[in-house]
C-alpha cells in the first residue's frame, strides 16, 4: 500500500467532543481512513508520544489540535506536533480562542486548586494534599504535568496554520474540511476553514424584525415562540456575532446560539461586539427628564439580569479576547 | 506614501508650549517619507496661500495638519487641499491647541504629547481614502400637514418664494383651533379677525395658486427620502367643489337632515351639508354622508337643486380619492388637543354638565358659537360664581408630568372676558403654579388681580380638589378644607399632542418623546426638526406653545425648506457615512433599530441591510453596533481608528 498522508487528531485541555464530532462522520469516516493514515488519536488509538517523537519532522500531513493548553503537556504535545506536521489546525473553540477552559483564566493557579481540593465540600482531603510537579511515595515519585499560569489557545503558543471553529466543529463541515485538504487546493495560512462568512442569523431562518430589547430573559421562564428571532424575545443569543456554518442546529431546537463558532472575520473580540450590540438595542425606556442616577439604575437593572458576563459573552473565546480574563499573561 | 506635516503655531498659543524644532525632529524617525513645515497662522488668508502653495509644490500623498480643533478649521483646510487639487478628505487634522497646549503646563510634557498626536494621524492619514461627495436631483417643494397657525404660515411663506405646496388638513376647515376662539390672549384680539389676513392670502392672494390644499384629508402613506419624498393622500369625499362654491348656504337651508354639530361640543344643530360654522374658511359647506338622508337609501337631492351655481358645485355621487404628490420636504403642523380631563378624578368632567374644559368654554364665549356667545349655565342662568381650576392634569406625575405653558394665559384672558359680560360674577382660580412668561402674559393676570369679584386660591395637589354637587343642587369646589359654590366650573386640561400624531409618527418614523410629541432633533439648536432629514416640526405638534411661538415656527420650517432644496440646485451627499457590505450582512437586523436618524432599511431582496446616504449623518452608531462588522464608517474605519491609537500608544 502507497504511504498516505498522515494524519494526527490530539486532544490537549478539552472534552472529548472535538472526537465525536469526528466519529459523527459516521460511513464517511471510511472515506477518511480510505485517504489518510489516521496514525495518532489518544481517545481511539493506542499510538504513544514516543512514536510520534520518533517520527521525522514534518511527517505528519495534517494534525488537528483540539483542546486548550493548560497543562505542560499540553503545551509540549502542541510544539512536538507542530514539528512533526505540515499542516497544523486549530481544531474547535478550545484549541482556537481557548473556550471553556479557559474560564479559569478568572482564578490563579492556587485559587482553582483550593476550590477543588480543599475548600469543596465533596472532597476529603485531611492533608491537604494539592497536585504538584513531583509526589514521593514509599513506591517511589510519580510526576503530573504542572498547570500553565494561564490556559492558552494554540496559536499563542505555536504556528497555526488554519482554524477550525466549534464546539465542536460541526461533522458536515469536518467533511469539508477533509475534502478540501485532499483536493490540495489549500486556503491561504491563517484562514478559518470549515464555516460560513456571514453570522449564525444566516443560517437560522427565524422571522428578524427591527429590534428593541424590553427585557433580557432566560430560558427556564418562558418557551419561546419558534418561528421569532429569539434575540428579540429576550433570549441572550449569540447568533448575531457568531459566525455562520454551523447550520444553526441550537435556534432549530428553540435554544439560544451560544456563540461557539466565534466571532466572523474582522470582528477580533467576540464578547466586546456583543456588549455594543446589546448595548445598543436594550430598550430601558424614555429618559428624557430622569436623573442620572435614575438612568444609571435602569441600565444596572437591565444588565442585572445577566447572571454570568463572562459565561455568556466569552464562553469560547476569553485566552484569545482583548481583555484576557484576570489573571496574568 | 509622502506625508506633509504642517504645524501651525497659532501665534504663542501652541508655540508657548509646544516646540515644533522637537515635533520636526521626531517627525523625522516616523516611518513613510514625511516633510514638516511650521506656519506662524495657518487659518489666516496669507497662512492658508502659503499652505495650498506648499501643497502645489510638494505633491503629497496625505496631509497633517497640527494645529487647533477641527471643529473650528478642518472645513477651511480641507478646502485648501481642494484648491491645491488634492482630495480634501486626505487630510487629518491634529488638535494641538486645545487639546494639548491649553491644558498642559509643562512644555515638555506638551511637547511629548504632541508628538504622539501627530503619530497617531500618521499612522491614520495613511489609511485615509479617497471620499467624493455625490450629488442628487431633488424636488424643492413641500407638503405640510396640518391647517393651523404654523402649517398655514409655512405654507405661505413657501407659496412666496415659488414653491408649490400640498396642503392637507384633516378637517373641513383651515384655521386650527384658533379661529374657533373668540378673542386671544394677551391683546384680546378677535382671533377669526387675527388670522383672516394670513387665511385670504392662503385661499385667493398671488401666490394662492401655488398652495394646494386639501381639506377632509390624510396622509396615508410615505416613501422616500429628503428631496424626493412620495406621499399618498387619502381625500374625504366633501362633496363641495371649494372652487366653485360662493357660501351662500342655500344648501344648508334646503337640507332636511339635522344632526348635532361636533364643531360647537354638540351644543348646536347642524344639518347634513352644512358650514362648521359661522364665518369658517374656505367659505363652503361640506355633507356629512352619515347624516344624509340618502344614506339611509333614500333618494334627495335638496341641496343640488337649491345651489345657485349650477349643477357642478354639489357633487353627491363624489367619492374618496387616494393622490399621489412629489414632495422634497415635509412640514408637520398637526397642533394640539385636550387632555380628557375625565381621566382627572374628582373634577366632575363629562359628570356634571356645568364643567366644561377650555375648548368647550371658547366655544360657549365664541360669537360663532352654539350660543352665539352668551354663556349661560344649563339651567340658563348668568352664573353667579365661576370656578377656573388650573393645571387639570398638567405637572402632574399621575397624568402629564409637564406645565402645559399656555394654559395660566387663556385662562386670565376667561377672566377678562367673563367679567367683560357679567361684571357681578365671582371668579375664582384654583391654580398649582402661575406661568406668565414674556413682556406681555401679565397684563391679563394684573386685571384679574385688580378685580375685586376674582380670587386666586392656590392648591398643592389635584387630589385635593373636588367638584362636587351641594345639597342645593349647585356645583361646589371643594379646596383646601373650604366648599366654594360655583355655578359653572372651567378646566384648563394639560395640551397634548392632537389625535392621530402617533399614527403619523409611525408613518413617518419621526419619533414621539414620552408624552406624545414630536421630538425634535436638538431641544434648542433644532426644535423646528425631527431627526428625520427633511421632516421638520411646525407649533404645538413639537410642544405645547402659542400662537406667536407656532407662527415663529412655523416660518423656521420655510426657512430649513427653502434652504436646503433649491430649485436646479442638487442636494449634496456627505461622504462621511455608513456603508453595509451586503456580502457579510445576515440580516439580523440589529442596526435598524438603532440608527437616530432612520437611515437604515432592510433590502428583503438581498436578505442585507442598506444605509440611505442621504439620511445619514455618518454618526457611526450602526457601525459600533454592527455584530457581524458588515457596516463601514467611511472616514472612521476601524482599521483607521485602530492604527491612529496604535500610532499614538507606540
Amino acid at each position: 500500500m502507497p504511504d498516505k498522508p498522515k494524519l494526527a487528531i490530539y486532544w490537549a485541555a478539552s472534552c472529548g467532543g472535538c472526537e465525536i464530532a469526528v466519529v459523527n462522520l459516521h460511513e464517511k469516516i471510511l472515506d477518511v481512513d480510505a485517504a489518510l493514515d489516521l496514525m495518532f488519536c489518544p481517545c481511539l488509538m493506542d499510538t504513544k508520544r514516543k512514536d510520534i517523537e520518533a517520527l521525522p519532522d514534518r511527517a505528519i500531513a495534517v494534525t488537528l489540535f483540539n483542546g486548550a493548553l493548560r497543562t505542560e503537556e499540553n503545551l509540549e504535545m502542541a510544539r512536538l506536533l507542530r514539528r512533526k506536521s505540515q499542516v497544523m489546525v486549530a481544531f474547535g473553540s478550545c484549541a482556537k480562542g481557548g473556550c471553556i477552559p479557559a474560564l479559569a483564566n478568572f482564578s490563579t493557579r492556587e485559587d482553582l486548586f483550593r476550590s477543588i481540593y480543599l475548600d469543596n465540600p465533596s472532597v476529603e482531603n485531611p492533608d491537604a494534599i494539592i497536585p504538584c510537579g513531583t509526589t514521593s511515595f514509599p513506591e517511589g515519585d510519580i510526576h503530573l504535568p504542572a498547570l500553565l499560569g494561564r490556559v492558552k489557545h494554540l496559536a499563542q503558543e505555536v504556528d497555526v496554520d488554519y482554524y477550525i471553529p466549534g464546539c465542536p466543529p460541526e461533522s458536515h463541515q469536518i467533511w469539508n474540511v477533509i475534502e478540501v485538504i485532499l483536493s490540495g487546493d489549500l486556503p491561504p495560512k491563517g484562514s478559518t476553514i470549515g464555516c460560513g462568512t456571514l453570522t449564525v442569523c444566516d443560517d437560522c431562518d427565524r422571522t428578524k424584525e427591527d429590534k428593541r430589547i424590553p427585557a433580557f430573559r432566560r430560558n427556564y421562564e418562558f418557551y419561546p415562540d419558534p418561528k421569532a428571532c429569539l434575540l428579540e424575545q429576550g433570549l441572550l443569543c449569540m447568533g448575531i456575532a457568531t459566525r455562520s456554518g454551523c447550520g444553526a442546529p441550537c435556534t432549530k431546537a428553540n435554544m439560544p446560539c451560544s456563540g461557539c463558532y466565534g466571532a466572523p472575520d474582522g470582528i477580533s473580540d467576540q464578547g466586546a461586539k456583543m456588549v455594543a450590540a446589546l448595548g445598543s438595542v436594550m430598550d430601558i425606556g424614555d429618559t428624557v427628564g430622569l436623573s442620572e442616577a435614575e438612568i444609571s439604575g435602569r441600565v444596572s437593572a437591565f444588565l442585572s439580569t445577566i447572571p454570568d458576563y463572562a459565561g455568556l459573552f466569552y464562553k469560547y473565546t476569553l485566552a484569545s479576547s482583548t481583555l484576557g480574563g484576570k489573571v496574568g499573561r | 506614501m509622502k506625508i506633509g506635516i504642517y504645524f501651525c503655531n497659532c501665534g504663542s498659543n501652541i508655540a508657548d508650549k509646544i516646540s515644533s524644532a522637537a515635533v520636526a525632529e521626531a517627525a523625522g524617525s516616523f516611518p513613510e517619507q514625511t516633510y514638516f513645515k511650521t506656519v506662524d497662522f495657518i487659518c489666516s488668508e496669507d497662512g492658508r496661500l502659503q499652505f495650498e502653495e506648499s501643497l502645489k509644490t510638494e505633491l503629497p500623498d496625505r496631509v497633517i495638519v497640527a494645529a487647533c480643533s477641527p471643529r473650528d478649521h478642518e472645513a477651511t483646510f480641507r478646502r485648501c487641499l481642494a484648491n491645491a487639487g488634492l482630495n480634501p478628505y486626505l487630510l487629518q487634522m491634529v488638535n494641538i491647541r486645545e487639546q494639548i497646549a491649553w491644558v498642559t503646563e509643562d512644555p515638555e510634557v506638551a511637547t511629548a504629547k504632541a508628538i504622539r498626536a501627530i503619530r497617531g494621524a500618521l499612522y491614520r492619514v495613511r489609511l485615509q481614502q479617497p471620499l467624493e461627495k455625490k450629488e442628487l436631483e431633488v424636488c424643492p417643494d413641500a407638503l405640510v400637514i396640518g391647517a393651523g397657525p404654523s402649517g398655514m404660515k409655512a405654507a405661505m411663506a413657501l407659496a412666496e418664494a415659488g414653491r408649490s405646496v400640498v396642503l392637507v388638513e384633516r378637517t373641513p376647515m383651515i384655521g386650527g383651533l384658533p379661529v374657533r376662539f373668540e378673542e386671544l390672549f394677551p391683546d384680546l384680539e378677535c382671533a377669526p379677525c387675527m388670522l383672516e389676513p394670513l387665511m385670504g392670502e392662503l385661499l385667493h392672494g398671488d401666490h394662492a395658486g401655488k398652495i394646494e390644499l386639501m381639506t377632509m384629508s390624510e396622509v396615508i402613506e410615505v416613501t422616500g427620502f429628503y428631496g424626493n419624498f412620495i406621499a399618498r393622500i387619502r381625500q374625504l369625499p366633501r362633496h363641495v367643489s371649494l372652487h366653485e362654491c360662493i357660501g351662500c348656504g342655500e344648501c344648508a337651508a334646503a337640507c332636511p337632515a339635522v344632526t348635532m354639530n361636533g364643531f360647537n361640543n354638540g351644543a348646536s344643530e347642524r344639518k347634513a351639508i352644512d358650514f362648521a360654522f359661522t364665518g369658517v374658511l374656505p367659505n363652503a359647506p361640506f355633507l356629512m354622508e352619515d347624516v344624509c338622508v340618502r344614506s339611509r337609501g333614500e333618494e334627495c337631492r335638496a341641496c343640488k337643486d337649491a345651489c345657485p351655481m349650477g349643477e357642478d358645485v354639489v357633487d353627491l355621487e363624489q367619492v374618496e380619492q387616494i393622490v399621489e404628490r412629489r414632495i422634497g420636504a415635509i412640514i408637520l403642523a398637526t397642533g394640539t388637543g385636550l387632555y380628557d380631563a375625565s381621566r382627572v378624578t374628582g373634577m366632575g368632567f363629562g359628570t356634571f354638565p356645568d364643567v366644561y374644559d377650555a375648548l368647550q368654554f371658547e366655544r360657549l364665549l365664541s360669537s360663532t358659537g352654539p350660543t352665539a356667545g352668551e354663556f349661560l349655565t344649563r339651567a340658563g342662568n348668568v352664573p353667579s360664581s365661576l370656578a377656573i381650576i388650573h393645571c387639570v392634569g398638567s405637572l402632574d406625575n399621575d397624568h402629564k408630568p409637564y406645565c402645559s405653558g399656555i394654559c395660566c394665559q387663556y385662562a386670565f384672558k376667561f377672566n377678562h372676558l367673563i367679567s367683560a359680560r357679567h361684571p357681578d360674577t365671582a371668579i375664582t382660580h384654583y391654580h398649582r403654579e402661575l406661568v406668565l412668561p414674556g413682556k406681555t402674559a401679565h397684563t391679563l393676570f394684573r386685571h384679574a388681580d385688580r378685580n375685586a369679584n376674582t380670587s386666586l386660591k392656590r392648591y398643592s395637589s389635584i387630589d385635593d380638589l373636588a367638584v362636587t354637587l351641594a345639597d342645593d343642587g349647585r356645583l361646589q369646589v371643594s379646596a383646601n378644607g373650604e366648599d366654594n359654590v360655583a355655578d359653572m366650573v372651567v378646566l384648563c386640561p394639560a395640551v397634548i399632542p392632537a389625535e392621530g400624531t402617533g399614527r403619523l409618527s409611525a408613518l413617518l418614523d419621526v419619533g414621539c418623546d414620552s408624552s406624545g410629541f414630536f421630538r425634535e432633533l436638538h431641544g434648542r439648536m433644532d426644535a423646528a426638526q425631527s431627526a428625520i432629514k427633511g421632516i421638520y416640526l411646525a407649533g404645538s405638534c413639537q410642544e405645547p406653545m402659542d400662537i406667536q411661538k407656532a407662527i415663529l415656527q412655523g416660518m423656521a420650517t420655510a426657512g430649513y425648506t427653502l434652504a436646503g432644496l433649491q430649485p436646479g440646485r442638487t442636494l449634496e451627499i456627505e461622504p462621511i457615512n455608513a456603508e453595509v457590505d451586503e456580502t457579510r450582512c445576515a440580516g439580523c437586523r440589529l442596526c435598524i433599530s438603532v440608527c437616530p436618524y432612520r437611515a437604515i432599511s432592510f433590502d428583503s431582496g438581498h436578505n442585507a441591510s442598506s444605509v440611505n446616504a442621504v439620511l445619514c449623518h455618518g454618526c457611526g452608531t450602526c457601525v459600533a453596533a454592527c455584530p457581524a462588522g458588515a457596516i463601514t464608517g467611511h472616514h472612521f474605519t476601524n482599521d483607521q481608528i485602530m492604527a491612529e491609537i496604535e500610532g499614538v500608544l507606540k
